[in-house]
This record gives structure tokens, sequence and C-alpha cells, in this order.
């Protein structure tokens, strides 16, 4: 079945739930939404057949992570370092919706309640957005900035022979720990769940826990665990549950917690290295011998879309160097455009981050987050761990 | 006027009535048909499975996610049962601690009455989750509790009492918190406008104050009780906000759980069930404590 079939099926089984209701409310409730669905869905087609950027609308629907252009964090840096190209090209002032988190994102989308042009998921995710319908493979033509990006990490973008995606900024997973306090015998993702530690532990509050527990038990595929390993992986993290403090959602809590020394140890991302190193902290990013998990978020493009050309040059802004020295420089996040003056952080982040080691990415040493084809599942585990 | 004239005018009054009576509750049944009937069926529908929203959903009608649900299979069902005890534990200390307050208010306190009133409720006119967060700067371990019993030498810097925070018991303080000025506004109603003759009879009988208390002005204001634990009790059983921000993982509780399930994945069939479970059971509490509480005895007495 295509997606626009899934669509039309969609459509067929609500009008055949309004007749069985009998509701002429349900079913403006029901039409309304059906029409937001159907925005999601749609086909790629070949560049020639858009408009020139000038008949295009504007108004870029930029579909986002918080901080990421709309200004939560660095009000003016953010346009400065992110968009300000796309502007100046454009002359157009995009709009942002915000989304706490790719499940989140991603659910907005295939229920139809949320309009985009551009769409910024992590890689795990990339299949399931394609699968969707939702997306539609980039013109790399029309991205000037698109040769300066890493073409290895460039590839992890590409969904079905076809470049869905552009991978654009990347980080790591891994545990940081306040030496201070924290007596590192070995380098594992084992110090999340050390009883010594118990009510100094910050864990996310993601279903990404579950890989990380399957990493440090051991199991054969962190990201396509079997029905009985999850089981194991959520038993496990219930009998450790009583170790955590509180469980973070965004970055930012979790470092103003590691800071006041409320916790000693957490699941952490590089903002918090960078904001650690700033402040002097006697810290250590841990390189887990089970290797630090990395994770590439890149931009996807409407498959409805019509600003087809304002999005190539919005992405265009973000591939460029000047985005990478601001990712770099105020996020700590890598960038795929491997130009980025590695001087806008201090040696201590990039010695903790290993940003001028070129195989800092490589397997074993680091992991790449992968699809993860049981993703629901993962979350219906998670959710019993947060549960129980 | 003869009697046909005086039928056929009544019936003609209370034609008009009955016009007047559907025009006037159009427009508020319009907007509960919109706005709650239909999204209620709406969830019920998807919860069996009636509606397919996502490419994964089946649309075949089933009542596997409810079997497993109620039968016990699904660690939500403890998870509920973990929110009512919570939420049970919430109102009763709520309702003690706004008695006193509604009673000094309106018994005790002559002029400027209605002034203390405004500042006890002088919080609502504050934002919900800055009043939340700041519970965050006062129980953390550097926070101002800790901080005193740093300085009292009582704990050191290095043993914060850490319970404070991120527990069952910051989520039960932070709810008592938001909810006691609310609580205390219905008992008020119901002791300001206490007939005070009786009060007097109850002494000219030789009751003592205690007495008066027990025999006449609880029995009395128990309406305005009940009515104040059912507005902490219910919209507590589903509260999210506050053990998000507060709780930790031992301060999780049900209505965590279904935004969890609606924002974080497709599962929007279980979320559905754990939903219109709490709507149902909501709406039977609503109906039991309709016996023992008349809205309009709340509104007049």
């Amino acid at each position: 079945m295509t997606d626009r079939d899934h669509f039309l099926a969609r459509r067929l089984n609500r009008r055949g739930f309004m007749r069985m209701a009998g509701m002429t409310t349900v079913g403006a409730v029901v039409l309304a939404a059906c029409k937001k669905a159907e925005n999601v869905g749609g086909t790629a087609t070949g560049t020639a057949a858009h408009l020139p950027i000038s008949e295009e609308p504007g108004k870029l629907r930029v579909f986002d992570w918080s901080g990421y252009g709309n200004g939560d964090y660095y009000p003016d840096k953010e346009r400065l370092g992110l968009w300000q190209q796309y502007a100046d090209e454009t002359g157009d002032t995009p709009e942002f919706t915000l989304f706490a988190n790719d499940d989140a994102a991603y659910t907005k989308a295939a229920t139809g309640s949320v309009k985009f042009d551009v769409v910024h998921p992590c890689g795990y995710k990339y299949k399931d957005w394609v699968d969707l319908g939702a997306v539609q493979p980039w013109d790399t033509s029309l991205i000037p900035n698109f040769p300066a990006l890493n073409p290895k990490l460039e590839q992890l973008g590409i969904v079905n022979g076809k470049q869905y995606f552009i991978p654009l900024d990347w980080g790591f997973i891994a545990p940081i720990v306040n030496l201070d306090h924290v007596d590192v015998k070995e380098e594992t993702f084992g110090i999340l769940f050390d009883d010594r530690y118990e009510g100094k532990i910050s864990w996310v509050d993601t279903s990404n826990m579950m890989y990380i527990a399957g990493l440090f038990l051991g199991v054969a595929d962190p990201f396509n665990m079997t029905d009985e390993e999850l089981t194991e992986v959520r038993d496990f993290l219930i009998s450790k549950k009583h170790l955590v403090k509180f469980l973070w959602n965004q970055s930012y809590d979790f470092w103003l917690s590691f800071k006041k020394e409320e916790v000693w140890i957490g699941y952490a991302w590089p903002d918090t290295v960078g904001y650690a190193d700033a402040a002097g902290m006697n810290y250590l990013y841990m390189e887990p011998k089970e290797g630090r998990v990395s994770w590439v978020c890149g931009m996807g493009l409407a498959a409805d879309t019509p600003n087809y050309r304002h999005g190539h040059a919005y992405v265009d802004s973000w591939a460029s160097t000047k985005a990478a020295e601001f990712l770099l420089g105020w996020y700590y996040y890598g960038h795929t455009n491997s130009k980025a003056d590695l001087s806008v952080v201090s040696s201590g982040v990039v010695a903790a981050l290993g940003l001028d080691d070129p195989t800092v990415l490589d397997p074993p040493r680091t992991i790449p987050e992968s699809y993860i084809p049981r993703r629901d599942l993962y979350q219906q585990y998670w959710s019993e761990v947060l549960a129980s | 006027m003869t009697t046909a004239d005086v039928t056929a005018s009544t019936t003609s009054w209370k034609r008009r009535e009955r016009r007047t009576t559907a025009g006037l509750l159009s427009a508020p049944m319009l907007w509960l048909a919109l706005f709650f009937v239909a999204p209620v069926v709406y969830v019920a529908a998807y919860s069996i499975g009636a509606i397919t929203l996502f490419p994964t959903d089946t649309g075949v009608i089933s009542f596997d996610d409810w079997n497993h649900f109620l039968r016990g299979g699904s660690v939500y069902m403890g998870l509920f049962w973990k929110s009512i005890r919570i939420s049970l534990t919430v109102s009763v200390v709520v309702v003690l601690l706004a008695y006193p307050i509604a009673y000094f208010l309106a018994l005790c306190v002559r002029r400027m009455k209605y002034v203390l009133l405004l500042v006890v409720i002088v919080p609502f006119l504050t934002s919900f989750l800055l009043r939340v967060l700041a519970w965050k700067v006062i129980l953390g371990d550097r926070g101002v509790v800790n901080s005193l019993l740093f300085s009292l030498h009582i704990r050191s810097p290095d043993d914060p009492v850490s319970w404070l925070l991120y527990s069952q018991f910051a989520v039960m303080l932070v709810l008592a918190y938001v909810w006691v000025p609310f609580v205390a506004l219905p008992i008020f109603a119901s002791l300001d406008n206490l007939d005070r003759s009786l009060l007097e009879a109850s002494s000219d009988l030789g009751a003592d104050r205690w007495r008066t208390f027990w025999r006449v002005t609880l029995p009395l204001s128990a309406p305005g009780v009940v009515a104040a634990f059912v507005f902490v009790f219910v919209p507590t059983i589903g509260e999210f906000v506050t053990p998000l921000l507060v709780g930790g993982p031992s301060g999780y509780l049900y209505g965590n759980a279904i935004q969890d399930l609606f924002t974080r994945g497709t599962d929007w069939q279980s979320g559905s069930v754990l939903a219109m479970f709490l709507l149902i059971v909501v709406a039977g509490l609503m109906a039991l404590f309709g016996r023992f509480v008349q809205v309009r005895s709340v509104a007049t007495d």
C-alpha cells in the first residue's frame, strides 16, 4: 500500500466512523483532521517542475528544536549564526514551530497537527519520516555548501538510495562525572547504574535509556533488541531506578543540577561538557568501553512544501561554515561542515570531545545512533520503567 | 377573559418560554458538543481501534488494550492507584489546612474580611508554572531549606536532605500549596452564610465553643467541605505538570503516563484507554459526591 493509499484509507475509516456516530460535530473534527493529515503526504517531483524562488510564498515554516534559530537561547546570535545568510539571499524571515524531542515531532507530523516546510529530526528517525511520506529528497545541486559537508556523515542522510536528509549537527551521548566526588575505576556506561552513587545520578527522560542499558548489558544489537532482551533491559532499569535523583528533559536543566552538585553523574550531551569546562569544573566526559554513542541530526524537506527553493536556501545557510562555528561555539556541538574553526571553543572542550581527531566518530570507539525499527516497543518498555 | 382565553395565553407563554430556553441553551450546548462530547467520543473510538491515525494503526476494532489494562496485566493500573493514594492524601491535607483559614475569615474577622480573602487567593494571580518552579529553589539540595539546615549546623553541605525535592513528598507539598487557596473558597462560602442565630442558640443551650463547632458549625458547613474536597481530588488524579517538575522518578503519576503515551510515540490507543478510564472514574466520583452535596446548597448556604 502506498503512502497515498494509507491516507485515503484513513479518510474512509473516519468517514465510516462519522456515519456510525451520526454526529455532525464529530464529523467536523474528523474532516478537519483528515485535511491536516493529507498535508503530510505527497510525492517528490523534479527540481525543474518547481517555481522560481520569487514566485514561492516564502515565510518558510521551520519545524525544529528550541534554540535552533527561533531565538529561545541566544535571541540575536541564533539568527546571525544559522539563518542570516538565508535572510540575505531570500529576504524571507522563517517561522518556527518547536518540538521537544524526535518522537513528539514525528507524532505531530503523523497526525497532521503541524504544517512545515523543513524539519530537523535525528538519524534514528529518518526512515520513519520517509516511510510516513512526509519528506522528499533534496536536490543537492541547489545547496552550494553541500560539497563542504563530511561525505561520510552525509551518507547517513540517504534513505532508499536518496538524499532525504542533510545531516548537519552531531554530538555524543556519554556519561559525565564530577571527579571531585566520583571515583572512576573504569570508563563505562555502568557508572549510570552504580549503587555507590544513589541519589546522585541523572538519566535522560527518553527511551534512549533502553539502548544505553542494552549497551552496558552487552546485548547483540542495542538498537534492535529482541523481546527477551527488552524485558531484561526494562527489569534492569526498574531495579536501578531508585539510584536516580531526576530524569532530565532539557540538557540545560541537567547542567544546572550538575553545576550545583545536586547530581555528580549523568547522561550528557556535549553542551554540558562545554559549560563544565567554562565553569572550571573537575569533570570527565567518559569514553565508555562500550563506545560513546554519536547522534547526527539533519534537515528534511516536506513532501508538499510550496517553498521548495526557500527550503534549499535555508539548509544551505545551515550548512555554512558560519553556522558550524555558531553550533560549536555556543552549543559545543559538532557540525558536518569540517571547515569550522575549532578555536571558537577552548582546548579543553576540543580534547574532551576529540574534535581535532578525524577518527573520533569511527566505530568501535563511537557507535552511531541507528534507526530503531521497534521504537514504539522501546517506548512502551520505557513507559513501564517510569510507571513501575 | 374566558377560560379558553386563559388556556390559549398560557400555552402561548409556555411556547415562548420553550423557544427562549432553547435559544439560550443552544450556544452552550453547541460548545459542549464541539469541545467536549466530540473529543470524548473520538478518544473513546480510538481506544478501541475504530479510528486510524498512524500508518501502524490497523483499523480493526479490538478491546485488547482495555482487557490488558483492566485485568491487571498493565503497570498503569498500579500507577492509577498510586495517583489515587497521593490525590486522596493531598485532598485531605488541603481541606484540613483550608478549613481554619476559611473559619477565621468567615467567623472571626469582622472588617476587612474580603480584603483578607483576596490576600489568600493572591497566589492565583501569579503564573502556576512560576509558583511550582519556585519550590525547586526552596527544596533543592542547595535550596532555602537545606541552606538553613547548613547554617544551623543541623546538616552538613555534603549531606543535604535530598528527599525534599524529586520525591512524592515534593509532589504532595506543592499540590497542597497550589490548591489551599482554591479550596478555602467553598468552605468560606458555607461558613460565611451560616445562620449565626443557630450558634447563639447552641451557646444559650449551654454548649461550649468546641461542642458548638462539632454539633452545629461543622455539620452545616459539610456541603462546602465536601465540595472543596471534590474540587481538589478530581483534578489532582490526572495532574502531570507538578510531578513532571518536582516529582523525579518516584513522583511519576498516572497523568504523566497519559501525557507520555500521547507525546512520545504512536501508542495513542493505550493513551486513549488510560484517558477514558480516568474520565469514567472521575464521572463516577462526581456522581457519587453529587449524592452528598448539592451545588445549590454550597452556592446559597
